[in-house]
């Protein structure tokens, strides 16, 4: 558990300055953060449980999805300023690296492994996020629409 | 507003918006909606590199402008602040002057100083070393190396060598001091270091971002950003690579 926390003040830690790097407006900072932090959680949370990790970068994917949606409407900015980010500490970059890297030392069968699992990775991410925002627009839409229709009648 | 001042103003604030790393759909969005505004159709065709967009009045006057795009970071205020000016210009219908004015400001604009931006790539290092289970030490290893990673970087884009040079010569840089801080200083988990203290460089976010384009539609992009993204990560691969090969002929030496 305190090992948990301990990952999650440092996920938090990166993807707040990793959101400096990007150039957020500064009272974004800390739910940017937030969001790097708890999707972090999530996914080692999952990992632990069912050992399947790009299963559970999906599920944080959703989650920075949903949360991102969720604060781009309570805080009035673009959803993106939440969700880059979030899945910051997410996202195959060093994966890449590695993929590369051992093909450079000729160890070609480990490395097209790796490159395989960089490309389900981001396939992960890209998908979780898009389907949770539109899911969310849409049934925000059709909430809305009810609600309209209620109060004319 | 003419036709050309419209076709202007729009692919002024498209050429920023791209080049300010938003996503293909919304530069054509944000074009065709301040097209809309002025009652010109504005029809566009973005690739991660450049454009070209054309302005037509209903009575068939037409006008056609290419833009490039040379380098590309991502600065999400900026794309935030564009979003609010083509919102504002879609609901007020602005005169040419001031839109010129408001994305004066916005070029202009800078937000985070260069000390404070040093310091945040030093402590994504430092959180991330450890995220990818290197001791507190390695961290603090990755910090100081990303720190002066992250100054060379900035030094090194103005010199104007090719566009991949700056990502060979981090990841190189990143690994022999990586091999100098282990050899002299510290005895450290030398690749944890340098995974460390390479997170700032590595296209993860580009990855990712190429398969969102994919999905939603645009695969000439998606493929060009996902091609950009392997050579970053070749770059900096090699880079690294040839640092490890040479350290080791001379720790054996």
């Amino acid at each position: 558990m305190g090992d948990t926390m301990r990952e999650f003040l440092l996920a938090f830690l990166g993807s707040f300055t990793g959101a400096i790097l990007f150039n957020i407006e500064r009272y974004n900072l800390f739910w940017a953060g937030l969001c790097g932090g708890i999707a972090w959680a999530i996914y080692k949370f999952l990992v632990l449980f069912s050992g399947r990790a790009i299963y559970a970068t999906f599920i944080a994917a959703v989650f920075v999805g949903l949360y991102s949606e969720v604060m781009a409407r309570r805080l009035k900015t673009p959803a993106y300023v939440f969700s880059l980010p979030g899945i910051y500490p997410l996202v195959p970059g060093i994966m890449a690296f590695d993929t590369i890297n051992l093909l450079t030392f000729g160890k070609l069968e480990e490395g097209i492994n790796k490159g395989i699992e960089t490309a389900a990775t981001a396939g992960a991410i890209a998908f979780g996020i898009l389907l949770a925002s539109n899911f969310y627009q849409v049934l925000d839409k059709l909430i809305s629409e009810t609600l309209n229709k209620k109060t004319k009648k | 507003m003419e036709v050309k001042q419209v076709v202007e103003v729009a692919t002024k604030i498209g050429e920023l918006l791209l080049s300010s790393g938003a996503e293909i759909y919304r530069v054509e969005d944000t074009m065709r909606r301040i097209g809309a505004a002025y009652k010109i159709e504005i029809e566009s065709f973005v690739m991660p590199n450049g454009f070209s967009a054309t302005g037509k009045t209903s009575d068939g006057k037409m006008i056609t402008c290419v833009k490039r795009i040379k380098d590309r970071t991502v600065d999400l205020h900026k794309i935030e602040l564009l979003n609010d000016l083509s919102r504002r210009i879609e609901a007020e219908k602005l005169s040419y002057d001031v839109i010129v004015k408001e994305i004066e400001n916005i070029e202009k604009l800078p937000y985070f100083n260069f000390p404070l931006r040093i310091l945040s790539a030093g402590i994504v290092a430092f959180s991330f070393t450890q995220l990818f289970e290197g001791t507190v030490l390695d961290a603090f290893f990755a910090f100081i190396i990303t720190c002066v990673i992250y100054v060379l970087k900035e030094k090194i884009e103005k010199f104007g060598f090719f566009q991949f040079f700056e990502y060979f010569i981090s990841g190189f840089l990143a690994a022999i001091f990586a091999l100098f801080v282990n050899n002299f200083i510290w005895t450290v988990n030398i690749d944890k270091v340098i995974i460390g203290s390479i997170m700032i460089l590595v296209p993860g976010i580009a990855i990712t971002n190429a398969i969102k384009d994919a999905l939603y539609g645009d695969i000439v992009s998606s493929l060009a950003r996902l091609g950009e993204a392997l050579y970053i990560a070749a770059s900096i691969g090699v880079g690294v690579g040839f640092a490890l090969t040479l350290g080791i002929g001379w720790v054996t030496l």
